[in-house]
């Protein structure tokens, strides 16, 4: 007996809300703009909607999931393909074949950041706040902080790099001292 | 812009189409590239996604459901973390670049110098560019084998190991065979050393030149080049020069061996003064003393002297410290080490010494470590990326053993680079179990401030048997870990209060070569 296609819905769903964030990092790694990245997330969603018959359950959902997101990330950048600041198609290939290969490191990183980022001092947590948790306008945060743009993007840059640092110190300092 | 601040603008959405284009060629080029990008995007990502919740807002409802799936994400994906712990140490990590260095000279030796750049130290290397010497004399070595003299007030643009700019003042120039064809410019004539030595001055737009030894084509402008031989000059109407003019580099050198002469004279008087601070816990001056036949002792001279804190140096030969006739005892092979056993329980810590890196090449490189690592126990090293890293841990309660959960690590900026190799430098670290603050010093400067997270106040500090330049005693038929420092160390201080940044600035101005 075939399933319900309610049930299979369901199914879906329930995959699409466990997967959206690695969905969302695999598209936006690709296409680095959060905007374009979220358009691309919904399109994918519909696209697995459609073709969600021909998923084997018994096999891993996001690699199946990603070559969807590829193929409309394919189509947006043709919808686009003017802008000057879209990555090469060889570029996006290489990219997205070797971030499948680290994966399961990307996915170890993000453990780590969580602990990184309360490293922080107080004045970066409250621009990661304002900016990523809070969603400040960039006039918004250049006011609250007394910055100007650049410096404040330079401060961002800086935090990020830190946290970065950060964790790939504490993966490699595993080893107790 | 450098590959990471391109990464980053093109995250936040403020590349330019050119940095774009820039950006995508670094990409398709270099795989580590790549790599960076993936890392930075994933991290951007997820910070666009789900901010993780943050101390400044613990106690609002919706930040705890969010902690609890945070959490619960951590702890699905921890299994596979021990698994992915393998590939994360593959070999791939440490394929790094190789290091690159802008230098085309280096700052060899100075006296009483002083620069338009108040950074600029004796052995640094130098790269293409201006140099202002205010007064002072300087010898610069030019990675070609040229050698040059240069008498303050003068500006000398470097251009190249085989080309300089003499802008003003007075420069002499040795040339040896090696370095045959090095090109001095002046105001209207280029100078070819063919070999050996000579003198230039330059007042405004004149240049005169002195041959002392050799030959060397000048090339005026609008003349022939003409030769000039040993003892041959070449004035100008309003510029002239005469051999006695120039500092002979005999002269520099006696003048220089003085100075160090004073310098250790006073460290001395310094030294014992230092000695008579009650807050000291043990102080090791690094005296070889003639009359230990053994040649091991290594003496503690915080006054009044604990002899059982003397210590024993294992391996480690003397050698030259910071100026001739200082000592030091230089840390190469796996076993080389101080030993040294310290009583007590403090509340405080300041560590300080003088050390020589000539490099980092161990994951850990020791400068004190306690045996083992028990609770209250401090670690101070140098890390891999040339960062100062002091450690303490307390075992929770029930457990035997620091755990990476229990342990406090606190990592300065990176120090060493391999431009500070292989010179003289101060280190030092302070902490205080009242407020946790560690604060680490490189050369009298601050390069780390932090608090752990895990701090609780009142918690004592305990030393131990403990060692310099390596990391404790191997148990019985039992592999250890190497942490040998490469490197010599010449004085080392360890008090039981914290040190004020003013102190352990005036103790880095004091002692510096």
């Amino acid at each position: 007996m075939r399933p319900e296609p309610a049930s299979r819905t369901e199914q879906l769903v329930l995959l699409l809300t466990q997967n959206q964030e690695p969905l969302f990092r695999y598209i936006f790694s690709l296409v680095p703009c959060e905007a374009d990245a979220r358009d691309i997330l919904q399109e994918t969603s519909l696209a697995l909607y459609r073709k969600f018959d021909q998923y084997d359950p018994s096999r891993p959902f996001l690699p199946w999931a990603y070559r969807f997101a590829y193929l409309q990330l394919q189509k947006h950048r043709e919808k686009s393909a003017r802008s000057p600041l879209l990555f090469g198609e060889e570029l996006i290939h290489l990219l997205a074949l070797e971030r499948e290969q680290m994966e399961t490191e990307l996915n170890q990183r993000l453990q780590f950041l969580d602990h990184c980022l309360n490293k922080l001092t107080q004045q970066d947590k409250e621009l990661v706040t304002s900016r990523y948790a809070m969603r400040e306008s960039v006039e918004d945060m250049m006011r609250r902080f007394a910055m100007s743009r650049r410096t404040l993007f330079r401060n961002l840059e800086l935090l990020r790099q830190r946290l970065h640092d950060c964790v790939t110190r504490q993966i490699q300092s595993e080893v107790l001292s | 812009m450098n590959l990471e601040s391109l990464i980053q603008a093109k995250l936040d959405g403020e590349i330019t189409p050119e940095q774009n284009a820039e950006l995508e060629t670094l990409l398709r080029g270099d795989g580590r590239a790549r790599r960076l990008y993936l890392e930075l995007a994933d991290q951007h990502a997820r910070l666009l996604q789900q901010p993780p919740p943050l101390e400044s807002t613990p106690q609002q409802n919706s930040g705890t459901s969010r902690t609890v799936r945070w959490r619960t994400a951590a702890l699905v994906a921890s299994a596979a973390a021990i698994v992915l712990l393998v590939f994360a140490l593959r070999p791939h990590k440490a394929a790094s670049r190789e290091a690159t260095s802008y230098g085309a000279a280096m700052l060899s030796q100075t006296l009483d110098a002083e620069f338009a750049q108040p950074t600029i130290r004796s052995g640094d290397t130098l790269a293409p560019g201006k140099l202002t010497l205010h007064k002072g004399v300087v010898q610069i070595e030019f990675f070609s084998g040229a050698t040059a003299l240069i008498e303050g007030a003068a500006q000398i643009e470097i251009i190249s190991a085989w080309e300089a700019r003499c802008i003003s003042g007075r420069v002499r120039v040795h040339v040896p065979p090696a370095a045959k064809g090095f090109l001095m410019h002046a105001p209207g004539v280029k100078l070819e050393d063919l070999g050996t030595e000579f003198a230039l001055n330059v007042a405004g737009q004149d240049s005169a030149v002195h041959v002392f030894d050799g030959e060397v084509i000048a090339h005026a402008k609008d003349k022939a080049p003409a030769s000039l031989k040993a003892g041959m000059s070449l004035n100008s109407t309003k510029t002239a020069v005469s051999p006695t003019d120039f500092l002979p580099i005999r002269e520099l050198q006696s003048l220089i061996r003085q100075r160090e002469k004073n310098r250790f004279e006073q460290w001395q008087q310094r030294s014992a003064d230092a000695g008579e601070d009650t807050r000291l816990i043990a102080y090791y001056p690094f005296k070889h003393w003639e009359d230990d036949n053994w040649d091991r002792m290594v003496n503690n001279l915080a006054q009044p002297v604990v002899y059982s804190r003397n210590g024993g140096a294992v391996g480690a030969r003397w050698t030259q410290g910071r100026w001739p006739g200082k000592e030091a005892l230089e840390f190469k092979r796996p076993g080389d080490r101080v030993r040294m056993n310290l009583d007590g329980t403090y509340a405080a810590l300041t560590l300080a010494c003088w050390v020589k890196v000539d490099s980092v090449d161990k994951k850990y490189n020791s400068l004190l470590l306690t045996d083992g690592y028990e609770s209250g126990e401090p670690h101070w090293q140098i890390y891999e990326d040339g960062s100062l890293m002091f450690s303490i841990g307390y075992a929770a309660p029930g457990e035997k053993r620091i755990t990476v959960k229990t342990n406090q690590t606190y990592y300065s900026q990176p120090v060493f680079t391999p431009d500070s190799l292989g010179r003289w430098h101060h280190l030092a670290v302070t902490y205080d179990n009242a407020s946790g603050t560690v604060l680490q010093y490189f050369d009298g400067k601050e390069v780390g401030r932090e608090v752990s997270v895990l701090h609780q106040p009142g918690r004592p500090v305990v030393f131990g048997p403990c060692e310099l330049g390596n990391w404790g005693l191997p148990t019985q038929g039992h592999r250890f870990p190497i942490r040998t420092l490469n490197g010599a160390i010449d004085e080392f201080a360890i008090y039981q209060s914290v040190l004020s940044p003013a102190e352990l600035q005036t103790m880095f101005e004091q002692g510096k070569p």
